[in-house]
């Protein structure tokens, strides 16, 4: 029996669903060794009976908790896919404004047909067994992913910055052309596609750890000099939820 | 003593003969608008000779990626009814490395002892042995920074086949004195014919210029290069570690620009068929948080200040003495790469005055 999959989206792009559809060498193979039973994006199908849901976008709407509560009940595994499944990415840079303005700003006059809470990655309303971060995931880990559990041996995301990936793939650090690259306290995983073609990681993938972080604030201060709103700035894009209720 | 005297054109002549039949590698620039200064050096293949800069300052990137990629297959296995059954790969290929300062020749020679220690790295060893190495000699520090002098290792009398060094001034050289390494960087130069015996003149001319180049090198360690090592065993318990690790972003950057950090990690990856996958190996460094992570879950240096100094203590005391190469070459590709500008120098200097 081929494992049952299921792709479902939040409040997201659902670039991160489309991800799975460019993986266009490998989505046979996939197909053969997965049945995907439910995807808004690829087919009309719909079935509940789901061994591994994979769920892009955030919680940020009262429905929205209502479907990633359903999906918990009805998949074994359950994944976050992307930035906002798994930080709460972009779309929590409106927990920083007050509800009433976004809501009007964004709906006018008809804001009240559109109830929304703050938002929030889902492992904050269900348990989540595994995340595949980034703006959009890398489908080549979503790939490494489904076949960890194919093949039932343990799962892990990289456990490192930025700048190894940068280095291997032999850039010019962006700190010599004077940009602040958050690769330095960002996870790696994305084969630094930003630096590689000359941007600066917005640390899409979420920060590292403590140590890290302590040691940009220092860094950051004594060293390059640049105003800690600046910073803080940055890390917001993806990181503005913070899961205890303050606003970084 | 120079072997031989050769012009920059038949030098490049024999460059172009050797694009024949391999690969040739060497210091190509780069002009990079936004950077001071707005140009940088790396190491990659040429289609020409004239695409080398051999009067390069230095490469951002030393050239052990052509000994021991980022990323390579080491094997592929296939599940059989009865287990598995393997096969090995190799992607090695006649490849010459043109315009090697002295510098990255000792950290050669570095690599060549660790992957020859306790046994031969067949994957290391078989680029090797299809690995013709042309340095050229560096008549001046090549940035500020590099402690290269410190190290003794900005002067090189092995790791090559053929040795370059610059007569005359400026940038524009148009003969060099050549010193052979081995006969086959020998057979290679000699081929074309160009290559002419070395006058009384030019044995001067390479003496002087030997003796500018040594004039020119400061010195920034405060420890002698023989006391470094004594130095180090006495600052073990330091305080400075946990001060000057505060700072460190443990991302590893310093391991992986450095041109004697060697370490690596093997994984397995398999096809979605699950039939089939390879054996990998990647750059690992010692400054990430989950090198020294064993089975059970423990890390026996989980704290940064722990990485930094085994960092230290591999570059100027346990590589020198396991593999009787330079653990250290000076290049201070380490201190540039830093984002948190780290300095090594400073650290051992900082050492010295406490000890």
């Amino acid at each position: 029996m081929k494992p049952r999959i299921a792709i479902f989206s939040l409040t997201s792009c659902e670039g991160c669903s489309l991800a799975i559809l460019e993986l266009e060498n490998e989505l046979l193979d996939l197909l053969g060794a997965v049945e995907i039973v439910n995807f808004r994006e690829g087919m009309t199908e719909r079935s509940w009976d789901i061994d591994v849901g994979f769920v892009d976008g955030a919680v940020s709407t009262p429905e929205d908790e209502r479907e990633v509560t359903r999906y918990r009940a009805c998949c074994k595994t359950l994944v976050a896919i992307g930035a906002c499944a798994c930080l709460g990415g972009v779309n929590t840079l409106k927990n920083r404004q007050e509800m009433e303005s976004y809501r009007t700003y964004v709906y006018g006059e008809r804001a009240r047909w559109f109830p929304t809470t703050d938002a929030r990655p889902i492992s904050a309303v269900v348990k989540v067994d595994y995340e595949l971060p980034g703006c959009p995931m890398n489908n080549r880990e979503f790939l490494r992913l489904v076949k960890c559990l194919l093949a039932g041996v343990p799962f892990a995301l990289p456990n490192y910055a930025v700048c190894v990936e940068c280095k291997k793939a032999g850039n010019l650090c962006l700190y010599e052309r004077g940009q602040m690259c958050l690769g330095p306290v960002t996870r790696a995983g994305c084969n630094a596609i930003c630096p590689h073609y000359g941007s600066k990681c917005e640390a899409c993938r979420g920060l590292l750890g403590a140590e890290a972080l302590a040691a940009a604030r220092l860094n950051m201060r004594e060293i390059w000099k640049v105003d800690e709103e600046r910073v803080l700035a940055d890390l917001r894009l993806y990181g503005a939820y913070q899961g205890d209720g303050s606003k970084p | 003593m120079l072997d031989a005297i050769i012009s920059t054109r038949e030098l490049l002549g024999r460059v172009d003969e050797l694009l024949r039949t391999q690969r040739v590698i060497g210091p190509v620039r780069r002009d990079v608008p936004d950077a001071t200064p707005p140009v940088r050096w790396f190491y990659e293949p040429v289609s020409s000779a004239r695409q080398l800069d051999l009067g390069f300052a230095y490469c951002v990137y030393s050239p052990k990626q052509y000994l021991l990629p980022p990323r390579e297959t080491l094997l592929e296995f296939h599940r059989t009814p009865d287990g598995f059954s393997a096969r090995p790969v190799s992607d090695a290929q006649p490849t010459a490395l043109i315009g090697v300062h002295p510098c990255d020749l000792h950290a050669l020679v570095t690599l060549d002892r660790a992957f020859s220690h306790n046994g031969d790295d067949e994957h290391y060893q078989a680029r090797r042995r299809r690995l013709l190495i042309v340095g050229v000699d560096c008549g001046k520090p090549c940035t500020p920074g590099v402690y290269c002098a410190d190290m003794r290792a900005n002067v090189a009398d092995e790791g090559f086949d053929v040795m370059l060094q610059p007569l005359g001034a400026g940038a524009d050289v148009e003969r060099f004195g050549v010193r052979f390494g081995s006969p086959r960087g020998r057979a290679w130069l000699e081929a074309g014919g160009g290559c002419e015996r070395p006058t009384a003149a030019d044995e001067r001319a390479a003496d002087a210029w030997q003796e500018r180049k040594e004039a020119s090198f400061g010195r920034t360690l405060t420890t002698a290069h023989e006391d470094l090592p004594a130095m180090m065993a006495r600052s073990y318990d330091s305080l400075i570690w946990e001060a000057t690790a505060r700072r460190c972003y443990s991302c590893g950057s310093c391991n992986l620009v450095c041109p004697t950090c060697y370490c690596f990690d093997v994984h397995d990856e398999l096809d979605l068929s699950l039939q089939e996958g390879r054996r990998c190996r990647e750059w690992d460094g010692c400054q990430l948080q989950d090198f020294a992570l064993v089975a059970g879950g423990h890390n026996f240096r989980s704290k940064a200040a722990a990485r930094l100094r085994h960092r230290l203590m591999r570059k100027s005391k346990w590589i020198g003495e396991r593999t009787g190469g330079k653990g250290c070459v000076g290049c201070a590709r380490c201190d540039r790469a830093c984002t948190a500008r780290i300095s090594t120098v400073e650290i051992y200097n900082q050492l010295a005055e406490e000890v």
